[in-house]
C-alpha cells in the first residue's frame, strides 16, 4: 500500500521548519502560475528566472507568518507580483523614455472625427478576439504587442487590465498619479488595440 | 472644446471616462457622442473586452517552464547548503 500524498497544509508546516523537499512539493504546482505572472510583467527570460528565485526565497522565508486566511496559491502568487516589481525597480530602465504613442486609433479628419465612418472596420474584439484566444497565435500577437510597450505603460497594463489592482493601488506602487497611471494605461490599450485589430482583421480594409 | 467632443477627443478621453476622472459636462459629452458613433461605441467595447481576451491569451500555461523549475532547483540547492 502506498502512502497517501501530503496535504498542503502537512508540506506548509514541514517547508517552514526547513525541509527543502516539502518546499519544493509544495510550490511545483503553482510554478507555472509564478512564472506567468512575473514574466507578464518582466517579459525577459533571464530577468523572469531571477526574479522568480527572489520570489521563492521570499515564499519560504515568510512561510512561518502565513497564516492561511487566503489560499496558499494566492499568497504566493502576490509575493512573486512584488518580486517582479522590486526586479522592474531595479533594473536600467532603457524603453521607459516617453514616446509620442498614439491616444487614439484613427485616421481622422481635419475636425477629429473618423475619416469615412461608414466604410470603417467595425472593430468587435469581443465577438472576433474570443475565437482566437484559444490559438497560440493570439498569445504571441499580444505578447508582441506588450513587449513595444515602454517599462512603465506594460506594468500598468498588466497590473490593472491582467491583476486587475485599482488605479490608486498602482499609483502608489510605481510612484505616480493616478493621473498618470490612467494615462499610461489607455496608451498602453490603444496600442494593444491596434494591434490585436491589425491581427483579427488582417489585411482587410 | 464644445460640448460635443469630436472622435479623436473621445478616444483620448475613454480610459478617464470608465474609470469617472472626468468633469461632468465632459462625461455627458462623451457620452451623447458614443450613442451616435458606432467606431468610437466599438473602441470602447473593444477596450472593455480587452481585459478579458488578454487575460485568457496569457493564462499561465499548463506545462511548467524550464526556467522556473532551474528557479526552484537553485533555491532548494540554496535551502539545502543554507542548513546547519
Amino acid at each position: 500500500m502506498t502512502e497517501p500524498s501530503p496535504t498542503e497544509t502537512e508540506l506548509l508546516q514541514r517547508a517552514a521548519s526547513g525541509d527543502s523537499d516539502a518546499f519544493g512539493a509544495l510550490v511545483q504546482p503553482h510554478l507555472a502560475l509564478f512564472h506567468n505572472g512575473i514574466h507578464r510583467i518582466l517579459g525577459n527570460a533571464a530577468d523572469t528566472q531571477d526574479a522568480l528565485q527572489d520570489a521563492l526565497m521570499s515564499i519560504h522565508r515568510d512561510l512561518p507568518r502565513f497564516e492561511g486566511r487566503s489560499r496558499f496559491s494566492s499568497w504566493g502568487y502576490k509575493i512573486c507580483i512584488n518580486a517582479a516589481l522590486m526586479a522592474r525597480r531595479s533594473r536600467v530602465r532603457i524603453h521607459d523614455m516617453e514616446r509620442s504613442e498614439p491616444l487614439a486609433l484613427g485616421p481622422f479628419d481635419d475636425r477629429g472625427h473618423h475619416m469615412d465612418q461608414d466604410r470603417a472596420p467595425e472593430w468587435q474584439v469581443e465577438a472576433q478576439a474570443h475565437d482566437l484566444v484559444e490559438r497560440q497565435e493570439m498569445r504571441e500577437c499580444l505578447t508582441r504587442a506588450l513587449d513595444e510597450l515602454p517599462d512603465t505603460h506594460r506594468t500598468v497594463f498588466v497590473l490593472k487590465d491582467l491583476e486587475d489592482w485599482e488605479t490608486e493601488e498602482i499609483a502608489r506602487h510605481l510612484q505616480l498619479t493616478p493621473g498618470a497611471v490612467r494615462q499610461r494605461l489607455h496608451r498602453s490599450r490603444v496600442l494593444v488595440q491596434a494591434r490585436l485589430r491589425a491581427h483579427v482583421l488582417g489585411g482587410r480594409p | 472644446m464644445s460640448f460635443l467632443p469630436s472622435c479623436h477627443e473621445v478616444q483620448t478621453d475613454l480610459t478617464e471616462y470608465t474609470e469617472g476622472a472626468l468633469p461632468f459636462s465632459r462625461r455627458a459629452g462623451i457620452w451623447v457622442h458614443l450613442l451616435f458613433c458606432r467606431v468610437c461605441a466599438g473602441f470602447l467595447r473593444g477596450m472593455k473586452a480587452l481585459p478579458g481576451v488578454a487575460k485568457a491569451s496569457l493564462a499561465a500555461p499548463t506545462d511548467v517552464p524550464e526556467a522556473a523549475s532551474r528557479a526552484l532547483d537553485a533555491v532548494q540547492a540554496a535551502l539545502k547548503k543554507g542548513k546547519p
